[in-house]
């Protein structure tokens, strides 16, 4: 038996497949999940390809048990990672509260097509920005990464990893509709370069207790089988990691679950900035749809007008400081009714406009231009 | 010092003894049942290393708090699905799965029955109180019809799982019932368990006196103990419809399965590992 | 008085009483009726039972370990005389 590893080269691959195989290099080794459209390449990719790396991969009964089985297998120090689309995410929102609350990491793809319900099932949509972060009960943080492109929808991997493991917290990876099905080609450079970029978890100090965090606010996870007598549970709890049901204990378990994210986001935060230096303008977007934004930018400067783009890779913690940095008006591009503007006002001086579109399909490069034309008049 | 002694003293250190008293109600049978599990599991010989214990939400899911090996009180009704996490990861662990009637069969049903299907390596230890003991005593999915909860002021017009039945026609390859008041019984049957592969579940019969038995004219612990004690019928060869729970009826016990040699999922996925790897 | 005169006796009795939550089982499974029910409150208001032993030659406890085996919350220790 021999393990089969992507060798160097250049791929053709859709965003499903991307993902998969990105999260393999990136050192995923268990897979749990149930298929939806458009994430079910995801896991039909990991069903071929994880065991040929020694790797686990299951299909379960449903969401609910897919994400509580990649809980469990994280706990073994296994990076783990399940894929769906928001009825999925819906389903599995109770226990990304539990991660949260117990400090797993995990990767969750969520290839976001036509919502509510079942909506569009084959097409894009982009109305869960607002469920990746507050889909569970309470006041949390999560980290919410998002790719345009088929490329960074593999590199991108490495960093849902890292910042799983590095701040103990579910990561959701956002797709869409078109990336997850959309082919492009993909440079994978040679194993001993991408496993350079692999930081792995850190260990407890002699003594630590299990939810005793270090300086930056996160405990080091011990895992399972090494005799720590490990306990978690989704009570409030104390640094022993047992139940306590105390104000004092609430106040100071959720403000560190809070601030491990929030103290660390410029870390965190990652963003295309698209001739933004000198914009009167600056068009605000992600994913699939900010591939019609930048054309639509280009069309704009053929025109003279100084329009650029901000496109967030990291959508939460949210990456305010590139909105206060500037003096420009804004248009927030989405394929929902309205999400992310609210989070570009509150933060912007200036004027706020939306273009929305409710999914199915992403705006033209025109539609942007027109949008642009209509504010900057 | 003798075995029974030794073992005890074995038993303290299995044990979150910082955390004693629990939180269970005087008399409730959830503690006898863990007590039971523990000793079998100190017979097996077991490093504490090697075992994990996964509760779900409920009285019976404080369990896991109260052990002293890694342990976990997870979400209502999904302590199956992360136990197979678990033990797929890491199949050479024993993992426990020890939680409530509803936790088990209503909310995590669909679990327990895919997971039995695929004869994950668990054993399951399921604690039937008849109620939803944690909310104050509702009716759940192994309440009698005709028991009395709080959300059956009636009588309870539904009818209880057959837990044993359901888990043998699921291909369960060791499946087993008792009551807390057989203490002895129930611990030999841990202690053969745990010396199996696959998916492997005992039913424990278990008395909620504050919330059920009050409700059912059996308000003191000792005379739900009566109840089980009186009733109690062993028979490893019952029929399906024997085995069956009718209010205040009779309550057949015993090991009901047990064979051998079926694969567990874990064992078959090397398999797959293998292949991919050709 | 004391047909127990014919066991011998085997084990001692120690009762962890802050753990007691006062269901009897011990007393009422305990097969030659050494342990009773003690006048004593612990610091949760329960009454843990008392071995007889010490306060009765006539009983004796034959290291059954029923009791052990029965408490719900890990109150009772048996230990056997050598
Ligand atoms: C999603 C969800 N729904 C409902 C509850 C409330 N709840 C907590 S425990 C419980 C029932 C537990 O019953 P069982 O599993 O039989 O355990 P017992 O308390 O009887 O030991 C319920 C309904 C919950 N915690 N989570
Ligand atoms: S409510 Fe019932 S099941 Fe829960 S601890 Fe009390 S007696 Fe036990
Ligand atoms: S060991 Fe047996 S005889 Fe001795 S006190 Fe306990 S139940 Fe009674
Ligand atoms: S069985 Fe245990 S809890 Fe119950 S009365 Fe006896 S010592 Fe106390
Ligand atoms: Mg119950």
């Amino acid at each position: 038996m021999t393990e089969k590893h992507l060798k160097e080269g250049y791929y053709f691959w859709s965003g499903d497949v991307a993902a998969a195989e990105g999260a393999i290099a990136a050192g995923c080794r268990f897979y749990a999940g149930y298929p939806i459209t458009p994430s079910s390449e995801v896991a039909e990719t990991m069903a071929l390809r994880l065991p040929q790396v020694g790797g686990k991969f299951i299909e379960m009964e449903d969401e609910i048990g897919s994400i509580a089985a990649i809980i469990g297998a994280s706990w073994t120090g296994e990076r783990s990672m399940t894929a769906t689309s928001g009825p999925g995410i819906s389903l599995m929102n109770e226990n990304i509260g539990l991660a949260v609350m117990t400090e797993v990491p995990l990767v969750i793809v969520n290839a976001m097509r036509g919502a509510p319900s079942t909506g569009l099932p084959t097409l894009i949509g982009q109305g869960d920005l607002m469920q990746a972060k507050y889909g569970s009960h309470g006041s949390y943080e999560i980290i919410t990464l998002y790719p345009n492109n088929i490329q960074e929808a593999f590199d991108l991997m490495f960093d849902a990893f890292n910042l799983a493991e590095r701040y103990r917290v579910p990561v959701m990876y956002l797709l869409d509709g078109l990336l997850a099905h959309m082919y492009e080609k993909v440079y994978v450079p040679p194993r001993e370069e991408w496993e350079k970029k692999i930081i792995r978890r850190k260990r407890a100090r002699e003594g630590q207790l299990p939810y005793q965090p270090d300086e930056d606010m996160v405990p080091p996870m011990p895992l399972i089988g090494e005799g720590y007598n490990i306990h978690a549970t989704g009570l409030t709890h104390d640094e022993r990691g047992y139940p306590d049901l105390t104000p004092q204990a609430q106040e100071e378990l959720v403000r560190r679950l809070n601030e491990k994210i929030l103290k660390h986001e410029r870390d965190i935060w990652k963003v295309e900035e698209y001739l933004t230096e000198d914009a009167d303008i600056i068009v605000v977007s992600f994913g699939g749809e900010s591939r019609a934004v930048k054309a639509g930018v280009n069309l704009a400067r053929k025109e003279g007008i100084k329009a650029g783009m901000l496109r967030l890779i990291t959508i939460w913690p949210f990456p305010w400081e590139y909105i206060t940095k500037y003096s420009a008006d804004y248009i927030v591009a989405e394929l929902n009714y309205g999400q992310m503007y609210h989070l570009v006002r509150e933060y912007s001086d200036n004027d706020v406009y939306q273009l929305n579109k409710m999914g199915g399909e992403i705006h033209t490069p025109e539609d942007v231009l027109k949008r642009i034309r209509e504010v900057s008049s | 010092m003798s075995q029974m002694t030794d073992m005890r003293k074995t038993e303290e250190e299995w044990l979150r003894t910082e955390r004693l008293p629990h939180v269970w109600c005087p008399g409730c049978g959830i503690g006898i049942v863990l007590n039971a599990f523990l000793r079998a599991v100190i017979r097996r010989n077991i490093p504490k290393e090697k075992m994990v214990v996964v509760s779900g939400i409920g009285c019976t899911g404080r369990t896991a708090g109260y052990v002293n090996v890694d342990s976990f009180h997870t979400t209502h009704g999904r302590a199956i699905p992360f136990a197979v996490g678990v033990k797929f990861a890491r199949p050479d662990l024993n993992v426990v799965v020890f939680s409530g009637d509803g936790d088990l069969f209503a909310i995590g049903g669909n679990h327990f029955v895919n997971a039995a299907r695929r004869n994950h390596d668990l054993l399951i230890i399921a604690v039937n109180n008849f109620t939803y003991g944690m909310t104050g005593g509702q009716h759940g999915p192994t309440t009698p019809t005709g028991a009395y909860t709080t959300t059956t002021p009636y009588g309870n017009p539904d009818r209880p799982f057959n837990i044993p039945h359901l888990a043998i026609s699921l291909g369960a390859p060791y499946v087993a019932r008792w009551t807390t008041y057989h203490v002895n019984q129930l611990q030999n049957s841990i202690y053969k368990a745990l010396n199996m592969k696959g998916f492997r579940v005992i039913e424990i019969i278990s008395q909620c006196p504050t919330v059920y038995g009050r409700r059912n004219s059996m308000r003191s612990p000792m005379s739900m103990m009566e109840y089980f004690q009186k009733n109690s019928v062993i028979n490893n060869k019952a029929s399906y419809e024997e085995m069956e729970l009718t209010y205040k009826g009779k309550i057949v016990v015993g090991e009901f399965r047990n064979v051998g040699g079926i694969p567990s999922y874990e064992e078959r996925y090397e398999e797959i590992i293998r292949r991919a790897q050709e | 008085m004391s047909q127990n005169k014919k066991f011998k006796r085997k084990a001692t009795v120690k009762v962890l009483e802050e753990r007691c939550k006062g269901c009897w089982y011990c007393v009422n499974y305990c097969p030659t009726k050494v342990l009773q029910v003690s006048e004593k409150m612990n610091s949760k208001g329960y009454h843990p039972p008392v071995f007889k032993e010490n306060i009765d030659e006539n009983v004796v406890c034959i290291g059954c370990h029923l009791c052990e085996l029965y408490c719900p919350d890990f109150a009772i220790v048996v230990e056997e005389l050598e």
